[in-house]
């Protein structure tokens, strides 16, 4: 009860601190994936858009992308972050640490479903429309969130115990950013390039929501099972890696 | 009824040698056979009941182990060896305001301090303006943090830590903060807050607290009891081992 009263305080806490820092405030969510959106776009449409499939339109399918890769590299860090970085709290009040996790998974969504509206407005202009199964990409954004908040747990225990580890992960997150088809079609790929950027799991997640959203791509069973597998065991990996490592590690802070 | 119980205790930190935070360096010193850990031990076979309404002073030198024991009895660091009890809603007080935010105001700060010490939200929206009053901020409530001074910040954290009653508090070193007028409040609250029953570990350097507060009081050196009871006589020994 206390514990849902707290996840609520604390998403609400980092929307609000995210969103008056800034001089746009709120806009920003908005701005950012358009922008780095609109140069992919400018770059790659000339090269990209006519490789992919009959039907469908490179614009949605690129901003889809940008808004998945964002949520994914910009939660896991902040979901890690949310634990590294509140050791005044966590050593001085009994609180368990993956209430700080999962608050910042949440608010990672919030962020992404903001994005939501940009997107929409960009399928219209781009002459396609939403599709009936549209909630559904809230669905596979709620797994996507489990997933985040795993990984952070993991990545908080490193981030306090090696400085240098915040590159490290950022390094392997990039890496899995261009193993993600965000702006090329996975169609132009070699086999054995197809077969890695496939095995990626967030390779799962995007195919589902560009489907869920407007149909702009095809997502296959093994995809929805790899959402909803790798949404249910990821926070249960990190949750015991975490509980097996915090007593050493809190004591680091 | 004891409502801490602390049995042979001991708290060891594993220490890299060598270590200076880098998986670079742990891989390449990993890879030669240079990883070598050493276990520092923090607090080493502490024992101790504390009943209702009594007052715990612990002393000692700066890095004695006062802090690490009170992080321990707030169920934040968990013991190595040993075992500990702590019955009852714990009100920590090891750092006034832990997770105040200067961005946010400062009814939305009382609201997370108490929900985080695991209070009901609105049990405290209920009496967030007794808090602001008992801390003299009554007009600043809607205002952000850094518009505070030290002092009516330090007011607010202790108002919203004792808002709410509580079977033990865990007190460091916050009854030196603020001016004299601060510091009598506080202490009455405290008082209050024993005479109805609670329990309390009190960590200061301030003997003449201590000498008025304490029930009782362990003198830590180095991590172990050096001398432990009646409270006049642990702080004379420990105020002449400075001489």
């Amino acid at each position: 009860m206390q514990s849902l009263q707290l996840i609520r305080l604390l998403v609400d806490r980092e929307l609000t601190l995210r969103y008056k820092r800034s001089v746009i405030g709120i806009g920003w969510t908005l701005l950012n994936p358009m922008l780095t959106s609109l140069i992919l776009w400018w770059v790659f449409s000339s090269i990209f858009a006519s490789r992919l499939p009959d039907g469908t339109q490179f614009a949605p399918y690129l901003i889809a992308g940008v808004l998945v890769s964002a949520f994914v590299s910009q939660g896991i860090t902040s979901a890690a972050e949310a634990v590294a970085g509140n050791g005044s709290i966590l050593t001085k009040v009994f609180v368990r640490p993956q209430i700080f996790t999962i608050s910042s998974a949440m608010a990672s969504l919030v962020n992404f479903a903001i994005g939501m509206i940009p997107f929409i407005a960009v399928v219209y202009v781009s002459g396609q429309t939403l599709a009936w199964t549209f909630p559904l990409v809230f669905v596979v954004g709620f797994f996507l969130a489990l997933f985040i908040a795993g990984v952070g747990l993991m990545c908080s225990i490193l981030f306090i115990r090696f400085d240098d580890s915040r590159n490290i992960i950022a390094l392997v997150l990039m890496i899995l950013t261009y193993l993600t088809p965000i702006f090329y079609p996975i169609s132009m790929l070699s086999e054995t390039m197809q077969n890695v950027v496939n095995a990626n799991p967030f390779t799962s997640y995007l195919n589902c929501i560009r489907w869920a959203a407007s149909d702009n791509s095809s997502a296959t069973l093994t995809n929805w099972i790899v959402v909803v597998a790798t949404g249910l065991i990821m926070p249960a990996i990190g949750t015991l890696v975490f509980k097996k490592f915090w007593p050493r590690t809190v004591a680091l802070f | 009824m004891a409502v801490i119980e602390v049995n042979n205790l001991r708290l060891t930190y594993r220490v890299l040698m060598n270590r200076s935070g880098s998986l670079k360096e742990l891989f390449r010193d990993a890879i030669k056979g240079r990883v070598r850990i050493n276990n520092f031990v923090a607090l080493d076979d502490i024992s101790f009941t504390l009943e209702k309404g009594e007052v715990l002073a612990i002393l000692g030198r700066n890095g004695a182990g006062k802090s690490t024991l009170l992080k321990v009895l707030a169920k934040v660091l968990p013991p190595t060896e040993g075992t500990v009890k702590v019955e009852g809603a714990i009100a920590p007080m090891i750092e006034l305001g832990a997770g105040f935010h200067p961005e946010l105001t400062g009814t939305e700060n009382v609201l997370f301090y108490s929900t985080l010490m695991g209070r009901d939200i609105r049990k405290t929206r209920a009496k967030l303006v007794e808090i602001g009053e008992w801390a003299e901020v009554t007009d600043h409530m809607e205002f952000p943090l850094r518009t505070f001074s030290s002092g009516m910040v330090a007011r607010l954290a202790f108002a919203t830590a004792t808002s709410e009653t509580a079977e033990i508090l865990l007190v460091d070193e916050i009854l030196s903060v603020g001016d004299a007028g601060f510091r009598e409040k506080s202490k009455n609250r405290l008082l209050e807050l024993i005479d109805s029953g609670a329990a309390v570990v009190l960590v200061s350097h301030d003997m003449s607290a201590v000498r008025s507060l304490a029930t009782r009081a362990i003198w830590l050196e180095s991590g172990k009891v050096k001398m432990s009871g009646n409270p006049k006589e642990v702080v004379s020994a420990y105020e002449k081992s400075f001489l």
